[in-house]
């Protein structure tokens, strides 16, 4: 007698597809199925099934995707918020560069010294009319105003005028 | 075995996801011959393999969910039901009984079992569920990893490269776990074909 061969063999194991379950049991298989589900259903936590659905629910809404256009959208408005209250908060300059608040700060030695300039061109005589001065001082100098604030608000840099006045400049 | 076509699962499986029971039970409808035949060749038992069934779809209806399409469902429920198998295989150990299911009287039209009958003798004397019991032993006599194979390869006429996918071991792997299996079967059933009646 010959060995049996692993052709054979393959042959032999192939006819244990024609083992087959009772009549019937596939039909049956969902069946039993289905109450294997509603049993282990009922043994859950009802806190657990809760949120079971409640998971399937949002899954059914397919939540996540929509929800990650909203938070883009609310990502760039928060963004384009800050970077409008930079640009609110920062000072307006027309005409008077001064870009750096520190750096006018910094800066205290050289207003003083140019204040000091000033009271001494005022009691010279060598230019009257450079000096001459029609009553109290009524512009106010850039520098005057920044020293001003310095301390409590934060340095302006817009010149301080009087209004326009209609009325005629000489009285006699 | 032809295997089922995989494409038409893709919108049960999308429709199972959204939650849909139906379309679910109609993968369970479609997939529980397949994988009955899998896990019972492997514990040679019908009640064990009936358990084991019902808790892979249990398993897969809850993982369903988690299921991303990287293999196809084919695949994927084949890994859960071999993977579930061989673990409880190893839990049961060597403590086994063969509850064999009835060989289908169909059989007798089958065309290698005509000719296996004809030729080879260790079959043509044996009956019909005298083959049987002897097939189980002999396979139950492989180890788990190996029936395994076996099984997906002869029994279930699975492609060596998706044994490979299902494993998750290399096609050589497979190919050398199969020689290895048809080696020790072989000389399982040679000592069947040398003493008939056990």
């Amino acid at each position: 007698m010959d060995n049996l061969d692993e052709n054979e063999i393959g042959k032999l194991l192939r006819l244990k597809k024609y083992e087959q379950p009772p009549p019937g049991y596939f039909e049956n298989f969902l069946h039993e199925f289905h109450r294997r589900q509603r049993d282990e259903l009922l043994r859950q936590p009802v806190w657990s099934v809760l949120w079971q659905r409640f998971s399937d629910s949002l899954f059914r809404l397919n939540i996540p995707s929509l929800t990650s256009y909203p938070a883009a959208v609310a990502a760039v408005l928060v963004c384009a918020a800050v970077i409008s209250l930079k640009v609110y908060q920062t000072p307006h300059s027309p005409g008077v560069a001064m870009g750096d608040s520190r750096a006018l700060l910094s800066n205290e030695s050289v207003i003083d010294q140019m204040q000091a300039e000033r009271v001494a061109d005022n009691f010279t005589l060598s230019s009257p009319l450079a000096t001459r001065s029609l009553g109290p001082d009524l512009s106010r100098q850039t520098t005057e105003s920044a020293y001003t604030h310095r301390a409590t608000t934060p340095p302006r840099y817009v010149l301080d005028r009087l209004p326009v006045s209609y009325e005629p400049s000489f009285n006699f | 075995m032809d295997q089922p076509r995989t494409d038409e699962d893709q919108g049960l499986v999308a429709r199972a996801q959204s939650g849909d029971a139906a379309a679910f039970d109609d993968l369970v409808v479609k997939y529980s011959p397949r994988l009955y035949g899998l896990i019972y060749n492997m514990t040679s038992n019908h009640e064990d393999t009936n358990d084991m069934l019902q808790d892979v779809f249990a398993k897969a209806y809850r993982a369903i969910k988690g299921f991303r399409g990287k293999s196809s469902f084919y695949t994927w429920i084949h890994t859960i039901a071999v993977n579930m198998t061989l673990n409880f295989l190893k839990k049961r150990g060597r403590r086994y009984h063969l509850s064999l299911d009835d060989v289908d009287a169909s059989i007798q039209n089958d065309k290698e079992f005509i000719e296996l009958t004809s030729t080879s003798s260790p079959v043509r004397e044996a009956d019909l569920s005298e083959l049987q019991v002897r097939l189980n032993e002999a396979m139950m006599k492989l180890s788990d990893e190996h029936r395994a194979v076996v099984t997906m390869f002869h029994i279930q006429g699975m492609p060596h490269a998706e044994i490979s996918k299902i494993l998750g071991v290399s096609e050589g792997t497979v190919r050398s776990r199969l020689f290895y299996a048809n080696r020790q079967l072989q000389n399982y059933l040679d000592e069947f074909r040398k003493n008939p009646v056990g």
